[in-house]
């Protein structure tokens, strides 16, 4: 059995007489051409298939965006008033004026997504977790030579540092402390020894409407000074191994309300070069002395209606970067259990230079007391100087530090003064863990001199 | 007829020529200050942001943070690149002037005294940060000028365009290493 094979060229040549050698020669021409058109195709066939993926992924994104509109808008002309309604604002919404001449289908597609979001309203994503997490701890070794102290390990406070991002304008900030140790109002220890308790040290919900308006509410540190409101409830962020003694905490002998709960706003001062800035605080202020087992905080209640006012004002030239000088004014009404109210003022400045490889702190507090009927007034006045310098890993740093209240003050009559220098090296082990050893050297007015060392691994995690 | 002739030859070579390498016709920079323009870092921000020039000590304010809203109110969102990456070591030598580890702590320190209201993203690929900023309306991040596509827009710095000789932000080899 024969098979033919069709061929629609000699079908043409046996059609046609005299059109066979014409056809031939065009045929044969074809196939002589045909690997030079195959290799120009695969490059444009490579140029293309970009193209095809990027419309495709276009469509996509356009598919997507308009069944998201048909879902939470009645119609298209709704969508288009919309649109019309909110222009981006600026020389830069024209197309004229944007420097890059971006392909204008490429600068108008992002245009539907950006202009819905000023329609919808803020919304919770449930998909994902908000919450961040971090910690900080220490662990320290310490003794002083003054009689009756035992040199011992301890265990300093672990904080977990919470924030959760609630949506573009609204923030929560939080910091839970577990610490350890004796309570010590104004120079008065209390509580129970080695025994962990929990603090909520900070629990703030903030809102940030512009760089000049922002709003805090809850419990936040005062911001009285400086050290107060940049170091917070973490060794490991400070140079030295603690707090100086103007600034200590509450249940850790210090005198100013260093937490307060209450409404804190804050933001910059249109002033151009000079970086003005602003905190405007109204809370409940710290609970008077009495009793003394009193937690210093009014987390919840407050013991009269008088509110705490504080108003610091800052600023950060631009001229001189790294330099912040500012000056801090509160006020509140302490009462005292079994003595007159008493009016407390308490005045600050600070003026402080820090580099990521120097830094020179700077501060003065005036704690003023005044009790009714009485027209003397009970002055505190307390300083430090911090200075330190960055050598690779080591920074040894150097501190001087003094407090001088009267035995007759009448809300911690048991501070007396204290003063004295303190000497120490922090090195960094690592970006997260600190090594720091520090000797002090503590003058007080009723007792002996006496003379501190403190070793501390500080950390984050 | 022939002259006639010759002159539209000539007049339509020289359009060829002139449509074959256009950029030497019309004023776009030579080769080599192409070549030194895909080495520049350009800024790149959504397309509806209304800000075109900025300064580098502004653009120092946002990158560390210390500036927190556009001027139509949108809260900026930093993009960062991998640690590593010769672009984000560009960043963070000419314009935050620190090293990772100060930049890091900055940042941390930031967030842990509430003045840094949200922290910045990470992102390993241009393309990531491109479709970051494309779908973020405050977003601001960098990537080198031959990355750059239509989805987002460069901004000038102190004036001076990308391609401009006088751009301040390159990325050098020893970035690379």
């Amino acid at each position: 059995m024969k098979f033919r094979i069709f061929s629609p060229l000699r079908l043409l040549a046996q059609t046609v007489p005299g059109m066979g050698k014409r056809v031939l020669i065009v045929a044969l021409g074809m196939a002589v051409s045909a690997p030079c058109l195959r290799a120009q195709n695969a490059a444009e066939a490579n140029t293309d298939k970009q193209t095809i993926q990027m419309l495709l992924q276009r469509i996509e994104r356009l598919e997507s965006r308009v069944a998201q509109l048909e879902g939470t808008h009645a119609g298209a002309a709704r969508t288009e008033t919309a649109m019309t309604v909110h222009p981006p604002a600026g020389p830069a919404a024209g197309p004229a004026t944007t420097p890059q001449a971006a392909p204008q289908t490429a600068a108008q597609t992002p245009e539907p997504e950006q202009e819905s979001e000023h329609l919808e309203p803020e919304r919770m994503d449930m998909s994902k977790t908000l919450l961040r997490i971090r910690g900080f701890g220490d662990v320290d070794f310490h003794g002083i030579d003054q009689r009756g102290n035992t040199n011992a390990f301890s265990l300093g406070q672990l904080n977990l540092f919470v924030t959760s991002d609630i949506s573009e304008k609204f923030k929560f900030l939080g910091e839970i402390v577990f610490e350890s140790g004796p309570d010590n109002f104004y120079n008065v220890p209390g509580g129970r020894r080695n025994e962990f308790a929990v603090d909520v040290e900070r629990y703030l919900l903030q809102y940030s409407y512009n760089d000049y308006f922002n709003l805090a509410f809850g419990r936040y540190h005062t911001a009285i000074g400086f050290y107060n409101t940049a170091y917070h409830h973490s060794t490991w962020f400070q140079t030295t191994t603690g707090r100086p003694l103007l600034f200590q905490f509450e249940d850790s002998g210090g005198i100013l309300p260093i937490h307060n709960v209450g409404l804190s706003a804050s933001g910059r001062i249109p002033s151009g070069p000079l970086g003005l800035h602003y905190v405007a605080e109204i809370g409940n202020g710290r609970a008077s002395r009495s009793p003394l087992t009193d937690e210093p905080v009014q987390n919840e209640v407050d013991e009269n209606n008088y509110k705490a006012v504080n108003l610091a004002l800052f600023a950060r030239p631009e001229a001189i970067r790294g330099l912040q000088v500012g000056f801090s004014a509160y006020h509140d009404r302490l009462m005292p259990l079994g003595q007159p109210r008493v009016d407390e003022t308490i005045l600050a400045a600070h003026a402080v230079y820090m580099l990521p490889k120097f830094e020179w702190l700077n501060e003065v507090v005036l704690v003023r007391h005044g009790p009714d009927g009485s027209s003397h007034v009970f002055n505190t006045p307390g300083f430090y100087t911090q200075i330190a310098k960055r050598f690779g890993s080591y920074q040894p740093y150097f501190r001087y530090q003094y407090i001088n209240g009267s035995d007759r003050e009448p809300i911690f009559p048991d501070v007396g003064r204290i003063e004295g220098p303190s000497f120490g090296m922090r090195y960094d082990a690592s970006e997260s863990v600190a090594l720091k050893l520090q000797y002090d050297y503590n003058i007080a007015r009723h007792i002996q001199s006496y003379n501190g060392l403190t070793l501390q691994l500080g950390f984050t995690f | 007829m022939r002259r006639l002739l010759a002159l539209l030859t000539m007049v339509g070579a020289a359009m060829l020529l002139l449509e074959v390498s256009p950029g030497t016709a019309k004023g776009d920079p030579s080769p080599a200050a192409q070549a030194s323009a895909d080495q520049n870092l350009a800024i790149i921000v959504n397309q509806t942001n209304t800000i075109d020039d900025i300064t580098l000590k502004e653009l120092r304010t946002v990158f560390l943070g210390e500036r927190s809203h556009w001027p139509n109110g949108r809260r900026i969102t930093l993009v960062m690149m991998d640690p590593g990456v010769p672009e984000r070591k560009a960043i963070l030598r000419d314009i935050c002037r620190m090293n990772e580890t100060e930049f890091s702590r900055h940042f941390l320190q930031g967030l842990f005294t509430g003045e840094v209201f949200v922290s910045p993203k990470t992102l390993s690929s241009p393309t990531g940060v491109r479709k970051f900023v494309f779908n973020v309306p405050g977003a601001i991040g960098y990537v080198r000028a031959s990355d750059v596509d239509g989805t987002v827009k460069v901004i000038r710095i102190n004036g001076h365009g990308v391609d401009d000789p006088e751009y301040p932000l390159r990325f050098e080899a020893r970035d690379s290493k």
